[in-house]
């Protein structure tokens, strides 16, 4: 363990420095807002086993289930929900010894990349608190960055963990799909999305996805992790169009690109003419999942419902009417649009078409760069109210990142520079299981520039 | 005049013991929500893990069907919202179901008749929601339940011939042990479609029928709507495309929605579930699991043991019968003989005990045992018949019964004759009678002698050495 993981180990461990972190917790919160429920107590409860994570206090986005815990996903519709059982991933990590402290904030369902579509708490960015953590672990994001937590458990369906991440000034890592158990995960968009690590540093973002990958019998989808060992030489790096980024996001892509030849990387120009068809094709085949996955909140055997039905289909309407926020029920009718029959076609069998195009666009340059580097968004952190980027905008946005979700591959996001006060952080992808190459590079990188310490930031619980 | 065709859909809840996605166990009558768990209750977050034994199952039942059977088969989301629905999806099959163009040979009175399946595919059922008053309630223990639907072809013609192959089908998955068929307790549901058009014109406007608990309301149902739909072709109305429900109260069918209401399923790739590729060990059992179809094995009980078509339908019913049968004839029984006993106090003891032959105390070898002693002349085909009860009663063998209850039939002249002497000595006035001419008093004699041995002594035996004692 490092000077920074042990120091962490004792924070929930030591009664004294329980208090000092507790006390450190609830004046953030005040701020910041990360977290929808916060009790270490109540994971101390059992013994903590012996293993590489022992003692490290952790906090989980709230679509992702742990028992006892609430189980909102943002949204009234689950408000008052409770768990009835454990995720995989969270259930590997306690295995490894960290310990659950609580349950963080999210655009509801994951719909969303400010966490403003949360219908239950306002989250902020630390840096700014004008501004958003990003979305939709931007609660998960805030709290690392804030240092309420070393690391915290994301999901990523488009981008979900790596841009808020970025906006924070902390590690967003998108494993590959299926490395690590979706059991436990609420379900948005089925085959794009994958539980995610936010974390301080590149070694405790290693740590954290190495304690919770592989095969789990409650998923079919999921399989063993099968890197090849290989080590990076050569840099794919995405040539940006004039104007398609922010001018402090461009200065940030181009100072790492520079950062990665001084450390003796070879860097190679690529282009991906797909990119113009990623969003379209991630909103067809996301909202089309999304309109089955939420299909289940009726009000009938959980979560909200009405004071009155006149009968269950009633029932059942008021239920799904009253619960859902906006954007929650734009996606629900577009993702019915898309699958109607007649229309399958024209909409989701052609974003299927487009997303394997996608794929063969993006592999095709994995025989000339062992990793491929390219913005996380545009922009840095916006600010509350859609002011500066509008609900569309963010949506088109999203294109660096969700190339990654359809491909399959796995996605890390790196802090790289500070512009005009805040984090702008950089993205790269590798083929399936190749998450070791994404660390090699990140951990350069941190020689260089380390996740940067928000005003009022410590570690000291003494 | 008019021509009809009949299409069967027919749904199966598969004997796997556990449900199709999740653990949980899949037990008709249980107390309400007891056997759910995270996965079958929809709640967030929870995945579908697939039910190997029950796939297993799927793809016997097409097999035994002469399906061509998927070496890839796929799972789609059926969406749409129903209370007793848990995920407000069906995870069924669509593009590439288990099986596919198969057939079966049913037979209808005298003839056989070769019906083609559409396809078979492997879906997983809904709760149930029953209506009480101002409330309604739910019951998710059905809820995930591995279901296999068939669906066959339109090529039946009156409801006599849906009849028909409801029976043969119940059979068919009772012999391959994948479902018990019982259509009261609803593990086996039928949905029929019908249609009629002038003779030579094809198909017509298809009219579905729903709610049928027995094969005889499908009959019934099915008549019904040939009659209707004719009844309206003659007045010169058209047909038009709706689900109908059958009303088994009033004998009759009511609409139930148009097809302009009928729901848009939205099918779409399941992406919780990879597709299931059956490897070649999972295809060798799957060839294990099969066994002679049940119209084979009547063909071959008439062929082989010369039972008649009617005694043949009687032992080929259940799958155990016929294997009782034939190894009671393996052991010596006479077919016709183990037949008759089948038939006849075998099933009346059944019937009193309540008990299925296959765990009632007579086995193949004992009624093989029983029938021999008859043939032996060691017990008369009364005292057999008092054996079987005993058998029933104390679970022994038909020899130990007989020396424990002296059932034993005396067929030995001098034992014999001392009882017949003894009865003369009571009866001298008789036996003087008899002397005299009148031979009708010779029955009561070997009644008095019957009686005497306790009703063991064989009739033949006792008629002759009176014969001999009384009249020299």
């Amino acid at each position: 363990m490092s000077d920074f993981e042990k120091k962490w180990s004792e924070a929930c461990t030591q009664p004294q420095t329980l208090k000092a972190y507790r006390k450190y917790v609830e004046q953030w919160e005040e701020q910041i807002g990360s977290f929808l429920e916060f009790d270490p107590l109540r994971s101390l409860e059992a013994d903590i086993p012996q293993g590489p994570l022992t003692g490290i206090p952790f906090a989980v986005k709230d679509n992702i289930a742990v028992k006892n815990y609430k189980l909102t996903c943002g949204s009234k519709m689950l408000e008052h929900l409770v768990s009835p059982y454990t995720a995989t991933a969270v259930k590997n990590l306690q295995k490894a010894g960290a310990v659950m402290v609580g349950k963080t904030n999210l655009d509801e369902f994951g719909m969303g990349s400010s966490t403003d579509n949360s219908a239950l708490k306002q989250t902020n960015n630390p840096w700014d608190t004008e501004r958003v953590a990003g979305g939709s672990s931007g609660g998960s994001a805030a709290a690392v960055a804030a240092g309420l937590v070393p690391f915290a458990l994301g999901s990523d369906t488009g981008g979900s963990v790596r841009q808020p991440a970025s906006f924070c000034g902390v590690y967003g890592l998108k494993p590959t799909y299926g490395v690590v158990s979706r059991y436990g995960l609420t379900a948005y968009a089925s085959s794009l999305e994958v539980i995610g690590v936010v974390a301080r540093t590149t070694s405790m973002c290693k740590t954290v996805f190495e304690a919770m990958k592989g095969k789990d019998p409650m998923d079919h989808t999921s399989m063993d992790h099968t890197p090849s060992g290989k080590e990076v030489k050569t840099v794919g790096v995405l040539k940006i169009e004039e104007g398609a980024l922010n001018p402090e996001v461009k200065a940030s892509y181009d100072s790492t690109v520079e950062r990665l030849k001084k450390a003796g990387y070879e860097i190679i120009e690529i282009e991906l003419p797909t990119l113009e068809y990623v969003v379209p094709a991630y909103y067809t085949i996301a909202t089309a999942e999304a309109s089955a996955n939420l299909a289940r909140y009726n009000g009938i055997r959980y979560g909200h419902a009405p004071v009155y039905a006149e009968n269950p289909t009633d029932l059942m309407r008021k239920s799904r009417h009253e619960g859902f926020g906006d954007e929650v029920k734009l996606r629900v009718l577009l993702g019915t649009y898309v699958l109607r029959s007649g229309f399958q076609d024209q909409y989701y069998v052609k974003a299927q078409k487009i997303r394997t195009a996608i794929r063969n666009d993006v592999e095709r340059w994995y025989d000339k760069a062992d990793i491929l580097m390219m913005p996380v968004f545009p922009t840095p952190a916006f600010h509350h109210g859609s002011s500066d980027l509008d609900t569309f905008q963010q949506k088109q946005a999203d294109l660096y990142t969700c190339t990654a979700n359809l491909v399959g591959h796995p996605a890390l996001s790196v802090p790289s520079t500070m512009e005009n006060g805040l984090p702008v952080g950089v993205q790269f992808m590798a083929p399936p299981f190749e998450e070791d190459r994404l660390f090699q590079v990140s951990s350069v990188l941190e020689k260089e520039f380390q996740a940067p310490e928000a005003p009022g930031y410590h570690t000291d619980w003494s | 005049m008019y021509q009809s065709f009949i299409g069967l859909e027919i749904h199966i809840h598969l004997d796997a013991e556990t449900k199709a996605f999740c653990g949980c166990k899949a037990h008709f009558g249980d107390e309400e929500n007891t056997n759910v768990c995270p996965v079958c209750m929809g709640f967030p977050g929870v995945l579908p893990t697939l039910n190997e034994k029950a796939i297993q199952m799927s793809y016997t039942v097409a097999r035994a069907l002469n399906c061509k059977l998927s070496p890839n088969t796929k799972f789609e989301r059926k969406n749409y919202f129903y209370p007793d629905m848990p995920k407000n999806y069906q995870i069924s099959q669509f593009a590439e179901p288990v099986g596919r163009d198969g057939y079966i040979d049913i037979e209808i009175g005298d003839s056989i008749k070769r019906v083609r399946i559409h396809d078979v595919h492997f879906e997983e059922d809904a709760g149930k929601m029953i209506h009480a008053g101002d409330m309604s309630l739910l019951d998710y223990n059905r809820a995930g339940y591995p279901l296999l639907e068939i669906v066959t072809e339109p090529d039946l013609v009156i409801g006599e011939d849906a009849e028909a192959f409801l029976k043969s089908f119940r059979r068919l998955v009772r012999y391959l042990g994948v479902c018990d068929g019982n259509m009261e307790e609803g593990s086996m549901r039928c949905d029929a479609n019908v249609s009629i058009n002038l003779k030579g014109a094809g198909l017509g406007e298809k009219v579905e029928i729903k709610n049928l608990n027995s094969s005889r309301f499908v009959r019934k149902a099915l008549n019904y709507e040939i009659e209707r739909q004719s009844g309206m072709m003659d007045e010169g109305k058209a047909v038009v495309q709706e689900t109908r429900l059958w009303n088994e109260n009033r004998d009759q069918s009511e609409p139930m929605r148009k097809k302009e209401d009928a729901n848009d399923y939205r099918y779409f790739p399941e992406p919780d579930l990879p597709p299931f590729r059956p490897s070649e060990e999972f295809m060798q059992d799957v060839e294990n699991s099969l066994c002679e179809m049940p119209l084979v094995r009547k063909q071959r009980l008439m062929n082989s043991y010369g039972l008649s078509s009617d005694q043949a339908e009687y032992i080929h019913e259940e799958k155990y019968m016929a294997d009782f049968f034939e190894q009671a004839v393996f052991s010596g029984a006479e077919a016709v003989q183990v037949y008759s006993w089948l038939s006849s106090d075998v099933k009346k003891l059944l019937n009193r005990t309540g008990l299925s032959l296959e765990d009632c105390p007579l086995s193949a070898e004992r009624l093989a045992k029983l029938i021999s002693m008859i043939g032996d002349g060691q017990i008369s085909g009364k005292i057999a018949k008092k054996v079987l009860d005993y058998i029933f009663d104390e679970d022994k063998d038909p020899e130990t019964i007989c020396n424990e209850k002296k059932l034993v039939q005396i067929s030995d002249p001098t034992a014999i004759g001392k009882i017949v002497e003894d009865v003369l000595a009571a009866h001298a006035q008789v036996v003087e009678d008899i002397k005299a001419g009148d031979a009708r008093q010779m029955g009561f004699l070997v009644g008095q002698v019957m009686k005497a041995s306790g009703g063991n002594a064989a009739p033949p035996v006792v008629q002759s050495v009176l014969k001999e004692k009384v009249l020299g």
